[in-house]
């Protein structure tokens, strides 16, 4: 029953902050570091249900604003926006939101099934994966956040620096002797990733929110059978959300990617696949919903690999996930988890739980969750910024929690502003202490002749390099993924 | 721009902590292992004190000094807290720069345990592969020894044999073992059975050596999980006489004090809750049911309550001398590289 009530809760949570505009799972995940510890000492394993159910019921949550508003609840939703709003306008609104949340569930079912069920499975990869894999597949995390993710490279490299810098602040795992902290012994054990996530994610998009928050109601016509409509859409167009889902699965399980890309990558496959439609894309073609709708969740489930397997976020949300589990004593990349079935349970029962649980809520509620995007923004804008500042103060309580707070704030608003890639940034200081340990070790351990003696870590240099040069001469990626 | 003003001022209320009417103050973050003993430690301690409300503060820091120094200069002189330290305080308190200093405070209950040292079946001795997450300084210490016997410089066979290789939490260190990078681990009991044991089942791994459980007579009993395998009993085996020596007292000084102090409760020497808090914890530790709980959560370890814990610490203090101090900072300085200083005013 205890489990019930976790999917159910997380189900719920992810969904208001998946429905509303422009928060998203990056700003629910960050606002449960306020209250994750009460799980540590409860049940550990119900926390990661409940994180699980909450990054699906996001995913599909926030269909509904970019829907209705043309303001996505978060990333993942800015291609469905693009035929979704319009689709609005035209009084189907949840003929929209029907096709997106089946296309949604269909793919992530799939996926997630593909991704848990086998995950223990796969977790035989970490046992062939040695130090120098490890090393390189983390370049490639960086590679391809840095080269491939944006069309600004230059900025992606220069704000994964900063992550980088950001994250080495601490003790030097050499001698534990403090490192870049001014003197400041708050900093001594480095800055927290709370604080750190908030400020680039979550309070760039609160403020964005409150300033740009429109009212706008679209469901003003007669809704009656469009539900039915909706499911028969997915059926009919079932190659494109199949298509948009396998997108998604490729580009959850490479590291560092994910979110609007595999979006926006499976939006233009479709609209590629597609060429003459009677209602052209972005005037309301509902494959244009089918095609990236079906890219998201696939995107969650398998950005959980890298994630679980090797403790290399898969995406940016999954870096929050990471760093959640820590506080529920799992350490992620490691055998620990390899022997333990019941985590494994949790994830799949969480993410799978909570993908049919929210399927059906929105299916049969649609009509009345999308009430919540009336409420205007200054009502919850405020209160979601206070909840996220709790969260990023439990750390001592004082002055220097929230001193950290508002300069990773600052820092935030100036890379959005500045279109320097915050994912990238994230990913950066996620992975600043592997990229150090990981040298020190291979170099301790290692060889350049028994380096050269292993093909799956020269096959992972070889991508490298090959991300670098497609990032700095082919790449044609329009999105700026600021 | 005044919805924002007015949010942030509620939360700058809502965020303001205050002290319960016990508090645990924890020198690591919501989450690390000491943090989630405390947690475990307040639920069952709540049960004993029921017009008490238990809670916790986390004074987070590097290595737990930041925190266990704040209780020193300020905390302690409130009643109603209560320090909770760990095996690195132990080693901080022996070699760095803090305030906190054991002798003043009272102990309310303490967890003294044993710490056992893996290896892959068929090492090479002469190229044994350590990590050096977090104090492992007695065990590098007592592999020089075990390696090279009475006859050469433990110092000097440590360089020679043993690399001491940094970059590893906990979990990576395992899963570098398992793979077979590095040769050689370290578990607490509990962690040893459950990532380690199923290795050694395998016939992959065994049981290279304990420091073993530290006794109200400084000495150290064998382990009986594992027979034979404490070290003095191990060495004189192999060796055919006792360790002794400068490097060995240092060895002792920093086993005892590390695993001796694995996790520790204290209070002002003075406190006038001392009886109601040694007593409360007394009735947790022979009640069947929070026992249980604690041993589902943390492994089962020897409990030393209030006066014992206050007589532990009176033998472990015993093992600081100025050559075993000086020693065992040359050692951390010179051949480990990590930062430390020598204290004369241990010896007062």
């Amino acid at each position: 029953m205890e489990i019930f009530y976790a999917i159910m809760a997380g189900t719920l949570y992810g969904l208001v902050i998946g429905i509303i505009p422009s928060a998203g799972a990056t700003t629910g995940l960050v606002a449960m570091f306020g209250f994750i510890g009460w799980f540590a000492s409860f049940d550990p394993y119900l926390g990661v249900i409940f994180v699980m159910a909450v990054v699906a019921s996001s995913t599909t949550g926030d269909s509904f604003s970019g829907v209705l508003l043309g303001i996505p609840g978060a990333n993942s939703a800015a291609a469905t926006m693009v035929d979704g709003f319009p689709l609005a306008l035209q009084g189907k609104a949840t003929y929209a939101l029907t096709a997106a949340i089946t296309t949604s569930t269909v793919n992530g079912l799939l996926w997630g099934t593909l991704t848990f069920a086998l995950l223990p499975w796969y977790s035989n990869l970490i046992m062939i994966f040695g130090i120098p894999e490890l090393w390189a597949f983390v370049m490639l995390a960086l590679a391809t956040v840095g080269f491939v993710s944006s069309k600004y490279w230059v900025r992606s490299i220069i704000a994964i620096c900063i992550g980088c810098f950001i994250g080495l602040i601490g003790m030097d795992p050499e001698t534990a002797a403090d490192r870049y902290t001014g003197g400041w012994d708050y900093l001594a054990d480095s800055v927290q990733i709370m604080p750190f996530v908030a400020g680039l994610f979550a309070v760039p998009e609160i403020i964005k929110g409150l300033v740009s928050a429109t009212t706008v109601a679209k469901m003003e016509t007669s809704q009656k059978g469009q539900t039915w409509d909706g499911v028969k859409a997915v059926w009919e167009n079932k190659w494109d959300g199949l298509r948009g889902g396998f997108i998604g699965a490729f580009i959850g399980f490479l590291p560092g990617l994910g979110g609007a890309m595999s979006d926006w990558m499976a939006y233009g496959a479709t609209t590629a696949a597609n060429p003459n439609e009677k209602i052209p894309f972005g005037q309301g073609n509902i494959k244009g919903v089918i095609g990236p709708e079906g890219s998201n969740n696939a995107q969650k489930a398998t950005s959980m690999i890298p994630t679980v397997l090797f403790g290399i976020p898969g995406a940016s949300f999954a870096a929050i996930v990471m760093a959640l589990f820590m506080y529920l004593d799992f350490e992620l990349g490691t055998p620990d988890l390899v022997y333990d079935d019941k985590f494994f349970s949790s994830l799949f029962i969480g993410f799978m739980g909570a993908t049919i649980a929210v399927c059906i809520i929105c299916l049969v509620f649609t009509r009345w969750i999308a009430l919540i995007t009336y409420v205007p923004y200054w009502i919850y804008g405020p209160l979601l910024l206070i909840f996220v500042t709790w969260a990023c103060v439990q750390y001592t309580g004082g002055w220097e929690d929230y001193a950290i707070f508002a300069l990773c704030s600052i820092l935030g608003l100036a890379a959005k502003h500045l279109k320097f890639s915050r994912p990238a940034m994230l990913i950066g200081f996620i992975l600043a202490d592997r990229i150090e340990s990981l040298s020190l070790q291979m170099s301790s351990l290692y060889t350049i002749d028994k380096l050269l003696d292993r093909p799956i870590f020269l096959g992972l240099c070889v991508a490298v390099i090959g991300m670098f040069v497609y990032g700095v001469f082919f790449n044609k990626n329009k999105l700026d993924y600021s | 721009m005044k919805n924002f003003i007015i949010s942030v001022i509620t939360t700058l209320v809502f965020a303001t902590s205050a002290f319960a009417d016990v508090t645990l103050v924890v020198p690591q973050k919501p989450g690390a292992g000491t943090s989630v003993w405390a947690q475990i430690i307040a639920i069952e301690l709540q049960k004993f004190l029921p017009e008490e409300t238990v809670t916790i503060k986390h004074i987070p820091g590097a290595r737990g000094t930041p925190g266990f120094d704040e209780f020193h200069n300020e905390l302690q002189y409130n009643d109603d807290v209560i320090m909770v330290s760990n095996g690195s305080n132990a080693l901080s308190f022996l070699a760095d720069d803090v305030d906190y200093d054991y002798r003043d405070y009272e102990s309310i209950g303490l967890m003294n345990l044993n710490i056992i040292t893996g290896r892959l079946v068929g090492t090479d001795m002469s190229d044994v592969k350590m990590h050096s997450y977090g104090g492992r300084q007695p065990e590098v210490m007592a592999m020089a020894m075990l390696i090279c016997g009475p006859s050469v410089d433990p110092v000097q066979c440590f360089n020679d044999n043993i690399n001491w290789i940094p970059g590893f939490s906990q979990g990576e260190g395992r899963l570098a073992f398992k793979r077979g990078e590095l040769n050689v681990t370290r578990e607490n009991p509990a962690a040893f059975k459950k990532h380690i044991q199923p290795t050694v089942d395998s016939g992959q791994a065994e049981v290279w050596f304990t420091h073993g459980i530290l006794q109200a007579d400084g000495s150290h009993a064998d382990d009986p999980n594992y027979p034979g395998l404490q070290f003095e009993i191990l060495y004189k085996e192999i060796w055919g006489k006792k360790p002794c020596g400068d490097f060995y007292d240092a060895y002792v000084l920093a086993k005892s004090f590390r695993d001796g102090l694995q996790k520790a409760l204290w209070i002002r020497k003075d406190n006038p809750n001392r009886d109601k808090i040694v007593a409360a914890m007394t009735a947790m530790a022979n009640d069947p049911e929070s026992v249980a709980n604690i041993q589902e959560k943390v492994g089962n370890y020897e409990w030393l309550i209030g006066d014992d814990g206050d007589t532990h610490l009176d033998t472990l203090m015993t093992f600081i001398t100025a050559d075993a101090l000086k020693t065992l900072i040359d050692f951390t300085v010179n051949s480990l590289g990590l930062q430390a200083i020598y204290k004369e005013d241990l010896l007062k």
